[in-house]
C-alpha cells in the first residue's frame, strides 16, 4: 500500500465487491502506472502495451468477488499482471507479429540536435532493448520482476509457477545475454 | 522507478563457478553495474490521462459473463479422467449388447418371462407365458412333470384353476 493513500487496498476492496466504483477507480488509479510499467517490459512494444494493460485490468476486476483479503492485493495483482503480460506476448508473436529492434535508432537518427554522447547512449539503449527483445519472455519477466519490481526470489516463483532454481536459471541467463549483447559477445 | 541493483552476494551466487579470481568475479561484477545503470536510463513511456481513463472505462463495462449451462457441461466432458471413464462405461455397454447379453437395468424382466422352469429332486415345473397361451382357457397353468422314483417313467400333468380359483383341475397329459 502507498503510504500517502489513507485508504487500505483491503478496505478498498470490500468497497468494489459491494459496488463502489469510486474505490475501484481509487484502486485502479494507485496501480496503474505499476501495471503499465511490467506490462512494458515484457511486452516490449509500445503498440500492444495498452491493450495487454487492459486485459490486467479486466481480469482483476472480473475476479476481485474471488479476491480474499488475507493475501497481498500487491503480490496476486503481481502474479496477474506478468502471467496476463506473458499469454499476451506469446500469443501475439504466435500471430505471426515481431518485436521492432529500430524505435531507439529511428527516434535518434530523426533528431539533428543530437550529440555524440546522447548517441552513444541511444545506441547502448538499443543493445539492451535488443537483448531483451531476444531473451525468453520467462527469463525477461524474471528479470523484469527481481530488478525492477524488487520481488523476492520465492514469489517470483510462485508467479511463474516453477521453483526458485528455475527462476535463477533464467535470471543468471537474462544476464549473460544482456552482457554479451553490451560486449558485442555472442552467447 | 530505479531498478535494485545487483548486490555482490546475488551475483557470486549465479556466476561464481564461471570465474577462475575473485579479481576477474569482481570486475565482471561492476560491469553488470554498468548495464543496470543502462537498464535505470532506458524509459518507460507514460500512458496519458486520457488513456488510463480509457483503459479503467472499459475495463468496468466489460461484465464478467456467466458461462452457459450447457458449456458448463461441455467443460466436464473436456476433462480427462471423465472422458476416460464415460468411454469404459459406453464401451461395457455396447459388449454387452454386442455379445447378446443385454444388461438388465430394470430388473421386471422376470415377471414377463416366457417360461419358467422350477426343478425338485424328481420333478419339473414349467409355467409363463407360453404355458398360459397354449392353455388360455385354464387359470395359472402349469405343467409338471415328475417321477414317483428314480427308475420309474416320468408322468406329465397339467395343473389350473377355473371360475376364479374355485375349481382346481389336474390333468394328466
Amino acid at each position: 500500500m502507498n503510504r500517502q493513500d489513507p485508504v487500505s487496498d483491503e478496505a478498498l476492496i470490500e468497497a468494489i465487491q459491494k459496488g463502489d466504483k469510486n474505490a475501484a477507480a481509487c484502486l485502479y488509479n494507485r496501480y496503474i502506472d505499476r501495471v503499465h510499467r511490467i506490462c512494458y517490459r515484457i511486452v516490449l512494444d509500445v503498440s500492444q502495451v495498452q491493450d495487454c494493460v487492459q486485459e490486467v485490468w479486466l481480469k482483476v476486476f472480473r475476479n476481485l468477488d474471488h479476491f480474499r483479503c488475507r493475501e497481498s492485493f500487491a503480490a496476486w495483482l503481481n502474479t496477474v499482471t506478468a502471467n496476463t503480460a506473458i499469454d499476451y506476448y506469446r500469443k501475439w508473436i504466435k500471430q505471426g507479429n515481431r518485436l521492432n529492434s529500430d524505435d531507439v535508432h529511428i527516434r535518434v537518427v530523426a533528431d539533428e540536435q543530437t550529440t555524440d554522447q546522447q548517441l552513444d547512449n541511444a545506441l547502448i539503449h538499443q543493445r539492451v532493448n535488443e537483448a531483451l527483445k531476444e531473451m525468453s519472455v520467462k527469463q525477461r519477466t524474471a528479470l523484469v520482476l527481481r530488478y525492477f519490481e524488487d520481488m523476492p526470489m520465492a514469489e517470483i516463483a510462485q508467479t511463474l509457477a516453477c521453483s526458485e532454481g528455475t527462476v535463477r536459471t533464467h535470471i543468471r541467463r537474462s544476464l549473460l545475454a544482456l552482457r554479451a549483447k553490451l560486449a558485442g559477445k555472442t552467447i | 522507478m530505479q531498478n535494485q541493483h545487483l548486490s555482490f552476494e546475488e551475483f557470486k551466487a549465479y556466476f561464481q563457478d564461471s570465474f577462475d579470481s575473485q579479481e576477474e568475479l569482481m570486475t565482471e561484477y561492476n560491469s553488470f553495474l554498468m548495464i543496470f545503470k543502462q537498464l535505470d536510463q532506458m524509459p518507460v513511456p507514460d500512458l496519458s490521462y486520457r488513456e488510463k481513463a480509457n483503459i479503467f472505462r472499459r475495463s468496468c463495462q466489460k461484465q464478467p459473463q456467466e458461462p452457459s449451462l450447457i458449456f458448463t457441461w461441455l467443460g466436464l466432458f473436456r476433462q480427462p479422467a471423465v472422458t476416460f471413464v464415460l468411454g469404459i462405461v459406453i464401451g461395457c455397454f455396447l459388449m454387452s449388447v454386442v455379445m447378446n447379453d443385454p444388461i438388465d437395468l430394470t430388473g421386471t424382466a422376470s415377471a414377463d418371462e416366457l417360461l419358467e422352469i422350477e426343478h425338485t429332486r424328481y420333478s419339473r415345473t414349467y409355467k409363463g407365458k407360453i404355458i398360459d397361451e397354449f392353455y388360455s382357457e385354464f387359470e395359472n397353468p402349469k405343467i409338471v412333470l415328475e417321477k414317483a422314483g428314480q427308475d420309474a417313467p416320468p408322468q406329465r400333468t397339467l395343473h389350473g384353476t377355473l371360475e376364479n380359483g374355485e375349481i382346481y383341475v389336474v390333468w394328466n397329459l
